[in-house]
């Protein structure tokens, strides 16, 4: 592949970026695909895990990469730039097993610093990675983007033990891992080259913080949405709602109105185990105290209790909690990585001092709870796939 | 104590009775277990059997159900045989269940193994019987047998390896046996297993009536079929020899659901079968659906009314085996797919 140099810059900073394609004609081609993609869903993807990928690809969401990490795009920086970046080499993926779309969009961003890519892809369950690459090979255009994807990507379905896991390491200049803390960590604690670079995916939990006063029909959409695409599974799903300065009449109205829009958000049924294990779910709930009801057609599981009842482990069990904001803050656990808010001022600089004093790495939307980019885990790992030469004349 | 239980197991229905004794154990369990009453808070009395209350199997993995009221004395916890990484099933045995629990169970076997006293050969090792304060549904299932065994051998050794010598001294002075194993055990150590040529001689001349249950999962995976399970069973040993297979879980215990002839599982009339729509648990007549079981026996926990995650389907008319009542056929489990996410969980 050819080099090129592309200009970015920020009203205090010029940069210099080598890549070894051409920016503008790949965003092209990955924004290109969506005009495929929109004519069915292939499988594996769920429709959701589909609709969002096609979002995923608009071309300026693809550039923001560049302007979060570097500036804007500019013609050129005369003689003046601060400082040159070059991809940092070879990237290593893990990706766990029942991983969804995380793969398909790591590779995607990954994609954007022109480094070859080995993803090692879960060795029992759908890949999903895989599937992606072979959908954008298929109807890409003939180019450098679809030659990267032929010829720099590699994408291997093996276990932790496969001895492929320590050739990536070996190999790799940036260790991307997503997975267990413990899983994360045995990627890291590999023999790896002293100036590679670690990123760790681990275990996250989220919340969804509400306040009655803020919660539209449309927020109580968004929320049921964000929880219904991964129920409890997905490390930006709500694991809770939590009502601020609620009382529990409040959670019981929140509930209600889950119940009743679950349908309206939510068309499609859930697969015949998921309904079945709805049925025990809400039996647990209800044994442990909680006042759970079954949502239409058992597509989830709604409960309401006050905080201290014991946690609900169901994969669509959804709790909801009224809590002070203090109490809220205080209860966060140490892994929280994502808090969704239907606030009514969440402009408010009050919100910038309560988050700062929590562990929380993300205070998004509700709608926005699952979208992943390049600031993740508290750190714009994106940027890492670079390194940067100081440039001084 | 069940009035259904002084009848033969497969004779006409009662469904009145049935229902008077179900609503009798139903109010039993919600004045006796806090948690159960939670999960019914509303519930007083059923005018039809799909009203009644009942509890989703999986919840007997997430914790020990029990009903405490004067009198009843809880046992041992019998718990599922895990023969995948699956969490276990608990139950809480009592006195009082054990009781017609072995009363029910051995009206029906008497009728699918008849009534003589013969050696009761196990396929399963001993050790299970050692345990203090638990049993395995495994030994359960075996040891409700017993009460048909002139003697009970135990064939796996604590290594695992079958006891060809110990059967083969057995079979030295007793032609006629009853074996019982789960049924991927009979298949694994006894139809495909490399019997010693001195014990093979012994057994093609013994009758033997091999009694299994557990399910066909793990042979369903290695593409044996029932009918290739019996003939390669029936192939070690006599002509007279015969093959009974029967339904029933843990969570049911002391019920057990007979395959007959005709391909259809049977259901003992002190016992009944519901079946419901996985999505909106609506009573389904004849199609497909989650298979509920219900019975009068079980007093000391909520395990009298129970959802399962089995797929089934009642059939219509009598059966061509000539069992009155309700029968049903087995479509297996319900079919799983991870949920995908982080791998958070």
């Amino acid at each position: 592949m050819s080099e090129h140099l592309h200009y970015f810059a920020t009203p205090q900073r010029g940069t210099a970026v080598m890549l070894p394609f051409e920016l503008e004609a790949w965003l092209q081609q990955w924004a290109g695909l969506r005009l495929t993609m929109v004519k069915a869903v292939p499988p594996p993807f769920s429709r959701e895990e589909w609709a969002y990928l096609v979002t995923f690809l608009e071309a300026a969401n693809l550039r923001k990469p560049f302007s979060t990490a570097f500036g804007e795009t500019v013609p050129d920086l005369p003689g003046r730039p601060n400082a040159l970046v070059r991809p940092r080499g070879l990237i290593g993926v893990w990706l766990p097993n029942n991983v969804s779309l995380l793969g398909s969009l790591t590779l995607i961003l990954a994609s954007l610093s022109g480094a070859a890519l080995w993803v090692k892809a879960g060795s029992s369950a759908a890949d999903l990675t895989a599937a992606w690459v072979d959908f954008a090979l298929r109807h890409l255009p003939p180019g450098s983007l679809a030659d990267y994807l032929r010829q720099q990507v590699q994408i291997n379905r093996f276990d932790r033990h496969d001895p492929r896991n320590g050739q990536m390491a070996a190999a790799a200049k940036v260790r991307v891992a997503f997975g267990s803390d413990e899983a994360v960590s045995a990627v890291h604690a590999l023999p790896h080259p002293t100036d590679s670079v670690a990123v760790s995916f681990g275990n996250h939990r989220s919340e969804a913080w509400v306040e009655k006063a803020a919660l539209t029909e449309d927020q109580m959409l968004a929320l049921i949405r964000v929880f219904a695409i991964h129920g409890q599974a997905g490390c930006t799903s709500p694991r809770r709602v939590v009502v601020l300065d609620g009382s529990l009449d409040d959670a019981r109205w929140v509930q209600s109105e889950l119940v009743r829009l679950w349908p309206k958000a939510v068309r499609a049924d859930v697969p015949m185990h998921v309904a079945a294990a709805n049925v025990m779910e809400h039996q647990m709930a209800a044994a442990q105290g909680w006042q759970a009801v079954r949502v239409a057609r058992n597509a989830g599981v709604v409960a309401v209790g006050p905080p201290g009842l014991p946690e609900l482990a169901g994969i669509m069990t959804l709790p909801v909690v009224p809590a002070q904001v203090v109490d809220a803050m205080a209860a966060l656990p140490p892994n929280i990585q994502t808090i969704g808010h239907a606030v009514r001022h969440p402009h408010d600089p009050l919100w910038l001092e309560r988050i700062s004093r929590t562990p929380a790495k993300r205070f998004v939307p509700l709608e926005a709870m699952h979208h992943f980019g390049t600031v993740w885990d508290g750190a714009n790992y994106w940027r890492q796939f670079f390194e940067e030469v100081e440039w001084q004349t | 104590m069940s009035q259904l239980l002084h009848h033969a197991p497969f004779s006409p229905r009662d469904d009145a009775v049935f229902l008077n004794e179900m609503n009798e154990i139903s109010s039993w369990h919600l004045a006796g277990c806090p948690e159960y009453r939670r999960v019914w808070p509303d519930w007083t009395v059923a005018e039809r059997l799909e009203d009644l209350p009942y509890l989703h199997v999986g919840v007997f993995k997430r914790q020990l159900w029990k009903t405490s009221v004067d009198g009843l004395m809880h046992q041992r916890i019998l718990r599922s045989s895990s023969t995948s990484q699956a969490t276990a099933s608990m139950i809480a045995l009592d006195e009082r269940s054990s009781a017609l629990q072995s009363r029910s169970s051995a009206a029906i076997l008497r009728g699918l193994v008849g009534d003589s006293l013969r050696p009761l050969i196990i396929l399963d090792h001993a050790r299970a019987l050692r345990q203090r304060g638990e049993a395995s549904a495994r030994i359960a299932a075996a040891m409700s047998l017993r009460f048909l065994a002139a003697e009970v051998h135990f064939l796996l050794e604590d290594d695992e390896a079958v006891g060809w010598e110990r059967l083969g001294t057995i079979l030295a002075r007793q032609r006629r046996l009853l074996v019982y194993g789960f049924t991927w055990m009979l298949w694994q150590e006894w139809a495909t297993a490399a019997i010693p040529e001195v014990i093979r001689r012994l057994l093609v001349e013994a009758e033997i009536h091999f009694v299994h249950s557990g399910g066909w999962k793990k042979l369903e995976a290695a593409r044996v079929d029932r009918q290739r399970f019996e003939t390669g069973l029936l192939a070690t040993v006599a002509p007279t020899s015969q093959v009974t297979e029967y339904y029933g879980l843990v969570e049911q215990v002391g019920v057990i659901f007979p395959l007959c002839q005709a391909g259809f599982y049977h259901v003992p009339r002190w016992t009944g079968v519901l079946v419901r729509d996985p999505w909106t648990l609506k009573i389904l007549a004849h199609q497909p659906g989650l298979l509920q079981f219900m019975n009068g026996l079980s007093w000391g926990a909520p395990y009298h009314s129970v959802l399962t995650e089995d797929l089934g389907r009642l059939m219509p008319y009598d059966c061509a085996c000539g069992r009155a009542g309700q029968r049903f056929e087995l479509l297996g489990r319900v079919p799983k797919a991870e949920v995908r996410g982080c791998a958070n969980v």
